[in-house]
């Protein structure tokens, strides 16, 4: 376990690879424009990507990940000890950290955060840190987990937004009969832990927020962080007009850059084009039951899956839907999630030959009808099916899209009334145990409502979730990927970076891999 | 019959309208397909967590049992909080309609500034150049999508040329004003070529109506023919076409709002309806059937002006 | 009755005394239909095959109208799209004109309570959130263009009620109606054989507005995922795919705008000579 002591470390991760010789300027306010709004600033009780991806400026985490997703470094504990039979954690609390009203935080804060981040009752996120059975405020400083059973990823889970360290007295001060009230209430006047503070929101418009004046963490000029006086977020749902108002100098910052103008925006003088590593994968989700709508389904033949996925030209989607900014997949969880197994190269690579025998063999070679659900408006979705219907149709496949909005969606394979759909998926915490619950182990989610089960994956991924030796996890993960990309219910069709178009003087900031964006170093030429 | 009892009765009218399009938005939203869960928590939508968010929400219980608890609330002012935004609905609705009002007000401004003098100088030169140019120009305005027309505008006008911002709505009344201009411009386009039309198509007529000629018989100036007589009777379809076109504003400017990035209702409305956020949607509705119903009544008081035959 | 200044045309002229307007928005309109129903005579290539080797090339010889970020030949998806979106302009908008007119007579002739009752329903369905009535129409029948034909239909009517209404009031008041009726005709021959004729053009000219607006509402659905779906070609649908391309590929988004404009050009100058025609033929 490492341990490293945190001063001006974020400075270090941030710069001296790339800009070694730059000197930071303090001050100014960085706009960056957003496709939709925040809907619940709550670390526990929130659901959706709006909201974790602004969460971390606002609080801290007791851990806090590294810019590439997979590491760990000292966030509101200095330093952290797994014990050796892995079921207790002691992690030790910064000293003289405040939140933003200028109050210390202590031991009861973290606890009282902890145990409502635990809470089953709470939210749809507490399943990640499950494992801790009771938190103990221990000396002066320390924070002991006693945990039920040993779990490999309990340091990974204390990065993840839900465990992020809030002010007990405040909430509790806050209006409110019931604790969620209380919650909703909070969100709107809170106090943080985080390097900056929500000042005021728009609905739909405009979140302004400014720097937390009692931040601990210290910038490279050795004061303290964060370097900008404050984050205004823009709403701006039209993509077109969100890259336009970043070319006219309205924004900073603009997100979600569609693929077809990355490179456009890549040649344009005055903008800087990122295009930050991430976990998202993009990929058709098939229900593998026997009978859809009490009909035979012939995509329940693992046979028939694999001629479809032959039949799938994965560098022609990435070519027409991502304009190449897209790599293969060579698992159904992306590159940078740990333990992921492969070689970069596509699972099934392109076949025809293949795919038509495969056809044969399942007894369908004239191929048959079905169908695909996509999400209304979608341009990524809608070219993928599209793309999809054409290849298909050379073995006889013929698909049929649907766009519907996303409840009507949710609903749909929720009832197991679908025979495919698009799908995306993007890890919250730096273990393959978020995204393998979901995907393989059925008695969650039916393998994301695929009606696909495997009693050997399911007892693996039982294991690897109590078992601490690393080589053993990564052997039990390797197998778990085998079988489900063998014969599971998805393509995975691409993996892609997060597009984010940058104004020349912006310095410092980045979307991490689990797609936090992360203001606390962030700085602008002024 | 008065003309204040005309009013009168007008609103009294309004109120069966009003609870009508409240129950059927009130049904028709809980037969979607998929609920506030579902659209909230998508891919990850796990039924114990569905079943109690549907719970928290009283989502479970009969529909006329939800009914009867909103209507109760509604009688107590309170029209209950948002489902996704976890804010009263009335707060909601105070910030993000007057958005929308203004924005169809300046649109209205505009497409009348630009569709009642057009509509005479094409009526009254048919045929001739002048006509010719001043319809062309209607159409082709008429017959872009507003998403496209919208984006040729910021390019043009706020990217380019710099002279209105990119998007947004800004702070206080004159920022909104001048955040506002391209986006009721855009929204102007369409409206003014449908109002243009209409009444140049209603100026003809008139003008070939013999009162006009009785009129120019006895000697009064043809402006004073042109203002006094024509203009009335030509306007009294289109004030009914303009009426009905504004109501249809109100609630369908949502593509404009999503590429002028406008925080209004629209967007409020789609959001919503995307969200199943069943409290947002039945408030929005009964704010939007008051405000249209407004709208109606005072096309009806103007037309009631123009021909005191249509009140009677 | 009023008095026509000039000769009645004998019907063998009728054909040369028509408005130019008429002839003109005819012609374009004729050429639409044909693309409509005939669109592979026309099209040099399958609107829907990609072609990996002309991804998003700009306007030439081999593709006129360029080609999209498929490899999709503009075109031959233009000339496609006629066949939905004069579809759109006519499935969409007969029933209301039909239905609405016929309505609109009746309540304007009849006034008073049925007036009032009239009103009280146009308010509702004006007022009514369409998106919601779109959303719900889809969910029952699933996505598609007839959806879009039942959603726009029960708004749509109204607005041919509305205007007619408004007519019929004024018409029934000037003395040829009360001269139906001192003459002993039925309240139906009265308001279907006198007034509506006379009373129809406003209806009439807003119909030719309401088919490209119905094409335009057929757009900003497919914007929304709603409305016509992939990868059939449509106007609009082809617009908003553009969108992202305007200023890299601009080809993409231009000739499927300026079909709108032609094709809404068309049904206006019909429009617009149609009401001349009747106005002068009466």
């Amino acid at each position: 376990m490492k341990r490293i002591l945190a001063a001006a470390l974020t400075a270090t991760f941030l710069f001296s690879s790339a800009l070694p010789s730059l000197a930071i300027e303090r001050g100014g306010t960085m706009t960056y424009g957003r496709y939709a709004d925040s809907l619940f600033l709550d670390p526990v009780l929130n659901d959706a990507n709006v909201d974790i991806w602004i969460l971390t400026n606002l609080y801290d985490t007791l851990i806090l990940p590294t810019d590439d997703g997979k590491g760990l470094k000292p966030g509101l504990a200095t330093k952290w000890n797994v014990s050796e039979d892995g079921k207790t954690v002691t992690l030790t609390l910064r000293q003289g950290a405040e939140f933003s009203d200028g109050s210390p935080i202590t031991q009861e804060d973290v606890k009282w955060s902890l145990d409502r981040a635990k809470n089953p009752d709470n939210g749809i996120w507490n399943f990640l840190v499950q494992s801790i059975d009771t938190v103990e405020a221990k000396g002066d400083d320390q924070i002991v987990l006693h945990l039920k059973h040993p779990d490999p990823a309990i340091l990974a889970a204390l990065t993840v937004f839900n465990t992020a360290i809030m002010p007990k007295k405040a909430f509790e001060a806050s209006d409110g009969k019931t604790m969620r009230e209380k919650a909703e209430n909070f969100a709107q006047h809170m106090v943080g832990s985080g390097p900056f503070v929500l000042k005021s929101w728009d609905r739909g418009s405009t979140m302004k927020l400014v720097k937390n004046e009692h931040y601990w963490a210290k910038g490279e000029d050795g004061k303290p962080l964060p370097y900008l006086d404050g984050v205004t977020f823009e709403v701006l749902p039209d993509d077109a007009t969100r890259i336009l108002k970043l070319k006219s100098g309205e924004l900073d910052g603009a997100e979600l850059i569609p693929y077809s103008r990355v490179k456009e925006l890549q040649d344009a003088p005055n903008v800087d084009m990122k295009l930050f590593p991430s976990t998202r994968v993009a990929d058709i989700i098939m229900n593998v039951r026997q009978k859809v709508n009490g009909k035979d389904n012939p995509i329940s033949k693992p046979k028939v899956r694999q001629a479809l996925n032959y039949a799938a030209n994965k560098k022609a989607i990435i070519q027409v839907v991502t304009n190449g900014v897209g790599s293969p997949m060579s698992s159904y969880m992306s590159s940078a999630t740990p333990l992921h197994t492969g070689d970069g190269k596509a699972v099934y690579p392109y076949d025809l030959d293949k795919a038509k025998s495969l056809m044969k063999e399942a007894g369908y070679p004239d191929g048959f009808k079905t169908s695909i659900l996509v999400l209304a408006g979608s341009q990524d979705e809608i070219g993928t099916a599209t793309a999809l219907q054409q290849m298909w149709s050379q073995i006889g496949v013929k698909l049929d899209i649907q766009q519907v909005d996303n409840a009507s969606r949710t609903q749909k394979y929720r009832d197991g009334n679908f025979q495919m759909r698009a799908g995306a998926w993007t890890d919250d915490i730096a273990d393959p145990n978020e995204i393998t619950s979901y995907y393989v182990y059925s008695p969650n989610i039916d393998a994301v409502h695929s009606g696909w089960k495997s009693d050997e994956a399911n007892k693996l991924y039982e294991a690897s979730q109590q078992e601490l030796d690393h080589d053993k996890r990564a052997e039990q993960y390797k197998r778990i990927q085998e079988i489900y990309n063998s014969s599971g219910p998805t393509i995975s069709l691409y993996e892609s970076p997060y597009p984010v178009a940058l104004s020349p003087k912006v310095h410092g900031y980045v979307q991490i891999p689990l797609g936090n964006n992360i203001f606390r170093s962030a700085w602008l030429d002024q | 019959m008065s003309f204040a009892s005309f009013i009168f009765r007008r609103v009294l009218q309004m109120i069966p309208t009003i609870v009508f399009i409240l129950v059927v938005t009130f049904v028709l939203v809980r037969l979607l397909p998929g609920d506030p869960a579902s659209a909230i928590l998508g891919d990850r939508a796990r039924d114990a967590d569905v079943a109690r968010i549907n719970a928290r929400l009283g989502l479970d219980q009969p529909i006329f049992v939800q009914f009867l608890y909103f209507v109760r609330n509604v009688f107590t002012g309170d029209l209950g909080n948002s489902i996704s935004l976890k804010v009263p609905v009335a707060r909601l609705i105070a910030e993000r309609l007057p958005v929308t009002l203004l924005l169809t007000a300046m649109a209205a401004v505009i497409a009348l500034v630009m569709a009642v003098p057009l509509a005479f100088v094409s009526a009254l030169r048919r045929g001739r150049a002048s006509d010719v140019v001043v319809r062309g120009a209607f159409q082709v305005g008429l017959s872009m999508p507003v998403f496209y027309v919208g984006l040729v505008l910021l390019i043009v006008f706020s990217a380019n040329l710099h002279w209105f911002p990119v998007g947004g709505y800004g702070d206080g009344f004159f920022a909104h004003l001048y955040h506002l201009f391209l986006p009721a411009l855009t929204l102007a386009l369409s409206l003014s070529a449908i109002l243009m039309r209409n009444l140049r198509a209603a100026v003809i007529g008139v003008v070939g109506a013999e009162y006009v000629d009785f009129a120019r018989a006895k000697g009064l100036r043809s402006r004073l023919v042109l203002t006094r007589h024509v203009l009335r009777n030509a306007l009294i379809s289109t004030v009914a076409l303009f009426g009905l076109q504004i109501g249809v504003l109100l609630s369908g400017a949502v593509v404009t709002e999503t590429v002028f990035a406008i925080p209004g209702a629209g967007r409020l409305m789609i959001d919503s309806i995307y969200g199943r956020d069943y409290p947002v949607i039945q408030g929005l509705t009964i704010a939007l059937a008051v405000v249209v119903s407004l709208i109606f009544l005072a096309t009806d008081i103007v037309q009631a002006w123009l021909d005191p035959r249509v009140a009677r | 009755m009023k008095v026509v200044t000039g000769q009645r045309p004998r019907m063998h002229r009728v054909l040369f005394d028509l408005p130019a307007t008429m002839i003109i928005g005819g012609i374009i309109l004729f050429a639409s239909f044909v693309l409509a129903f005939f669109p592979s005579l026309f099209a040099p290539y399958d609107p829907n095959a990609f072609d990996y080797g002309a991804l998003l090339h700009a306007p030439t010889l081999a593709h006129p109208f360029g080609t999209d970020n498929y490899g999709r030949d503009m075109l031959s998806r233009v000339i496609h799209a006629y066949t939905i979106d004069m579809q759109i302009a006519v499935f969409a908008t007969i029933v209301p004109v039909i239905v609405g007119t016929l309505i609109g007579a009746v309540v304007g002739y009849a006034g008073g309570l049925t007036e009032a009752f009239f009103g009280r329903v146009v308010d509702a369905i004006i007022t009514f959130p369409f998106l919601v009535l779109v959303i719900a129409i889809v969910s029952v029948l699933g996505p598609g263009l007839i959806n879009m034909y039942i959603a726009v239909g029960i708004i749509d009517w109204v607005f041919y009620g509305r205007l007619t209404a408004a007519e019929i009031k004024v018409q029934k008041r000037l003395d040829y109606a009360d001269a139906g009726r001192v003459m002993g005709y039925r309240p139906s021959r009265v308001v279907f054989r006198h007034l509506l004729p006379n009373a129809m053009t406003p209806a009439l000219v807003y119909w030719m507005t309401d088919m490209a607006l119905a094409i335009l509402l057929g757009s900003s659905l497919g914007y929304l995922g709603l409305g016509a779906q992939p990868p059939a070609a449509e106007w609009g649908v082809l617009i908003a795919d553009g969108k992202n391309f305007m200023t890299t590929a601009w080809w993409i988004s231009i000739f499927p705008g300026l079909a709108i404009v032609i094709t809404g050009l068309g049904f206006s100058l019909f429009g617009d000579g149609l009401a001349e025609f009747l106005r002068t033929r009466r």
